[in-house]
């Protein structure tokens, strides 16, 4: 999506965050927009789900949305 | 041309080889030049030749790299067809590689060969203890594919390959149809290929688990006994292929359970279609067990775990006895990580003198 010009944005848990920058060096993306999770986070409740969330969006929307 | 190290002795260079990553941990034949070169002679191919990008690091597959890991896995040059074919089916873009070796889950490619390339490449083992230890060319081939997948593919554990614990088969994975003690057509004449044909198919596997039998010739109904364990091993609502569905399965037959069905009067496509039709669930047990992936699938009352029974691959193997093994999959990726058939060019490959012996 990235590559073809569509914002994105990649949520990566904790556990995660080496593998995501593996893929995205691979890649030739380096500096593709992500945004570090707590982990875990599926099957967590969803009220904690909502709370991730909640903290993440803003960071989110400023990924998606930058300058804006 | 590969970047070469230095090192002043062969033990100083399997040292340098560990601490690069470069290993599955145990020792390596150190690539030489001349080793590596006498590999490429035995492909009959240019070493430059590019066979695909191999992920998660998307490295550049040419003939040589894939020499380098035949090299260092112990192969013999007589294997490197058999290698060549396992990348190739590995690069095949249906296959899922780089997603396959970024997942949590316990997967490793499972190499089948069928035809002359069993005996002409190796041999290649199908019977006793064909997946365990004591057969150079199973435990080097499937090696070769994997040092190919660490040091081309750029799979590391815990960075880029998150398998949350792997299984034994990630060092090694590979075997032959037993043919002639089977009573069904080979695996590869199943998927398209003549019977001369020499096939490598590769499928990404858990490792095996066994499936006990104990047959009764007094019971007429006892190939239905068999046909149902099978499906309970292969399917069971522990594994993906029970609650993601849609990927592959693999059923691997020893010699007398496979005549089992031959006194049946099943033949291969009669077993799988029968199979096909036993690995399902119910919508209450898919409820309970994996209800985060009921969104995946497709079924009513009942969840089919294939979807066709080409899914499913049958193959005769192992020793004469009480046990079967079956190897249920990842089914997740794009394609949901089917198994990829490639037919070997084996009149390209170069009979290099003096190739029965260690590499020099």
């Amino acid at each position: 999506m990235a590559r073809r010009g569509v914002p994105a944005v990649a949520l990566v848990t904790e556990e995660f965050w080496s593998q995501g920058d593996f893929v995205a060096r691979s890649l030739g993306m380096p500096d593709l927009p992500r945004i570090r999770l707590p982990h875990p986070v599926a099957g967590t409740g969803k009220a904690n789900m909502r709370k991730v969330a909640e903290a993440i969006a803003p960071r989110v929307l400023a990924a998606l949305a930058p300058g804006a | 041309m590969s970047k070469l190290l230095r090192a002043p002795d062969e033990a100083a260079a399997l040292e340098l080889l560990h601490e690069f990553e470069c290993t599955d941990g145990l020792p390596v034949v150190i690539p030489t030049d001349e080793r590596v070169q006498r590999m490429v002679l035995a492909s009959g191919m240019d070493a430059d030749l590019v066979l695909g990008a191999m992920g998660p690091a998307q490295g550049v597959a040419t003939v040589e790299k894939v020499a380098v890991s035949a090299v260092m896995a112990g192969c013999l040059p007589d294997y490197m067809p058999v290698v060549m074919g396992a990348v190739k089916a590995v690069l095949h873009p249906a296959f899922d590689l780089a997603e396959m070796q970024g997942t949590t889950h316990c997967t490793a490619p499972l190499i089948i060969v069928n035809g002359p390339a069993r005996q002409d490449c190796g041999p290649i083992a199908g019977g006793f203890g064909a997946l365990g230890p004591g057969h150079r060319a199973n435990a080097a081939i499937g090696r070769a594919l994997r040092l190919a997948m660490i040091n081309i593919g750029g799979a590391r554990p815990g960075v880029s390959d998150m398998a949350l614990l792997g299984h034994p088969g990630k060092f090694t994975y590979c075997l032959a149809e037993d043919e002639e003690h089977s009573p069904f057509a080979p695996l590869h004449t199943a998927r398209g290929f003549a019977l001369e044909d020499s096939v490598v198919t590769v499928v990404g596997a858990e490792a095996p688990h066994s499936v006990l039998h104990a047959i009764d010739a007094d019971d007429p109904e006892d190939h239905l006994r068999l046909l149902e364990v099978l499906a309970i091993g292969l399917t069971n609502l522990a594994t993906n292929n029970a609650l993601i569905r849609n990927g592959a399965g693999v059923v691997v037959l020893n010699p007398d359970h496979a005549q089992v069905f031959a006194d049946a009067g099943m033949d291969r496509q009669a077993v799988v279609e029968k199979l096909c039709e036993l690995c399902r669930h119910s919508r209450a047990d898919i409820e309970t067990y994996g209800r985060s992936f009921m969104s995946w699938s497709k079924g009513d009352d009942w969840f089919p775990c294939f979807y066709d029974p080409e899914q499913i691959l049958l193959l005769t193997a192992g020793g004469n006895g009480l046990y079967s093994m079956v190897m249920p999959t990842w089914c997740a990726g794009e394609h949901n990580n089917p198994a990829v058939s490639v037919a070997l060019e084996v009149d390209q490959f170069c009979e290099i003198p003096g190739s029965d012996s260690a590499p020099a």
